[in-house]
């Protein structure tokens, strides 16, 4: 993976890009962010499939469509392809041992940890995108009471939203991943959003891996900050970026490039500040284009 | 370091005018353009959103009532600062840009803490 909610080339995805299928994933995605903060257990989907949960962050899903196993895409993680008979033998062990196999791949030197969780987020997206597509609605929900997967192999609903809207321009989602990793400051999280012709709203494509709202929220917040942007085009067609405080700590900051929207969520007004001061000294435009005066830093306010 | 040059009115939230009792006589058209923008801006956010991201942020709670915006471009600063005390009315107040950003909001606050005091 090149980076969180990203998936390699490797991993380029037979799912079609499609408003009506992101529309569709956030609606499977809504009945995890429904759960109570903290749930750990399994969502049953009848039929269709399920999804497993710890903490509320996907670890695990299935669908009954799925074509693709994992070990298929952990075995083609390496050229040549790690032979069918080596993943079995781990998969024979874990079977009496009771042991993840993912991570028994790991240990056993057959996967990295990196290319386990690509292959975990490509499985979990696929299964999550087939429910979806197979208007799966959650029949029972089965309480676990111990953890049982290791956290950095789970992901948020936002991750996973991310990774469907990332399929309409792979490249351009890959870019505004290094643009979230190289903007966003300590105490802030983001998310990278386009717009398409239809009225469907804002298509996120990328988000950095602390993000984790509800998708709702993520999509009315890139929504809302959308407007602001639109607005500011009948008083100023200059504006690059916007800062909105809210309540009495909380920021957000978003500003655009080429024709990407970014919204960074802040946890205090001096991250916010700071984070405005970062865009000002690279002088982000909307156009892409470097603006031709400087702006000087600003103090946290 | 000068002061930059800030231009400001107070204006309906709720109607996007320059209220005239708060209003330069020569209210420079860009305030009349950012007033205007006032009813889409506040009227289109969803508090109950922001209100949820800012808890899973950890922020302390406050609400999602958001208290001010700021407009950044190459040649100005822009910036609307809702008023506590004057339910419905903000301040909006525009600056060349170039200079301290930090200057200009302490400018605003300023004269929104004159407003306030006022009422």
């Amino acid at each position: 993976m090149t980076a969180a909610g990203v998936p390699s080339s490797r991993y380029l995805s037979s799912i079609p890009a499609s408003p009506a299928i992101s529309s569709a994933v956030q609606r499977v995605l809504g009945y995890i962010d429904d759960l109570p903060a903290g749930a750990t257990g399994a969502l049953n989907f009848g039929l269709h499939g399920m999804i497993l949960l710890q903490s509320r962050k996907i670890c695990w899903a299935v669908a009954r469509t799925m074509r693709l196993r994992l070990s298929d895409l952990l075995r083609n993680q390496s050229t040549p392809p790690v032979s069918r008979e080596a993943v079995e033998e781990v998969y024979r062990r874990c079977k009496s041992s009771g042991t993840p196999i993912g991570e028994a791949l790991v240990a056993s030197g057959l996967a990295t940890e990196a290319g386990l969780r690509a292959a975990l987020f490509k499985h979990n997206g696929d299964a999550i995108v087939a429910l979806a597509r197979a208007g799966a609605a959650p029949d029972d929900w089965v309480t676990h009471t111990k953890p049982g997967y290791d956290p950095k192999y789970s992901f948020s609903a936002c991750e996973v939203l991310a990774m469907v809207g990332a399929l309409d321009d792979p490249a351009r989602a890959a870019a505004a991943q290094v643009e979230l990793a190289s903007m966003l400051v300590a105490d802030s999280v983001g998310a990278a959003f386009t717009r398409g012709t239809d009225a469907s709203g804002a298509l996120v494509i990328a988000v950095d891996r602390g993000c984790d709202f509800a998708v709702a929220d993520l999509v009315g917040t890139c929504n809302w900050v959308a407007g602001l942007f639109d607005v500011a085009q009948t008083f100023d067609q200059e504006v690059f970026a916007a800062r909105v405080h809210f309540g009495t700590q909380a920021g957000l900051v978003t500003w655009r490039s080429t024709d990407v929207g970014y919204v960074g969520m802040c946890g205090s007004r001096a991250a916010a500040a700071r984070l405005v001061s970062r865009l000002s000294e690279r002088g982000v435009r909307a156009s892409g284009v470097m603006p031709r005066g400087s702006h000087e830093r600003e103090s946290p306010a | 370091m000068s002061a930059p040059l800030l231009r400001c009115a107070v204006a309906s939230m709720r109607h996007g005018l320059l209220l005239p009792e708060h209003a330069e006589s020569d209210a420079a058209p860009e305030l009349e353009e950012l007033a205007a923008t006032l009813p889409e801006v506040f009227g289109t956010a969803d508090p109950g959103c922001l209100e949820r991201v800012a808890a899973r942020l950890g922020a302390e709670q406050g609400g999602g009532n958001f208290s001010q915006v700021l407009f950044l471009s190459d040649s100005r600063v822009h910036v609307i600062q809702a008023l506590e005390r004057r339910a419905g009315e903000a301040l909006v107040a525009v600056s060349p840009s170039g200079r301290s950003v930090g200057l200009v909001l302490s400018q605003v606050q300023a004269r929104a803490a004159e407003l306030e005091e006022e009422r």
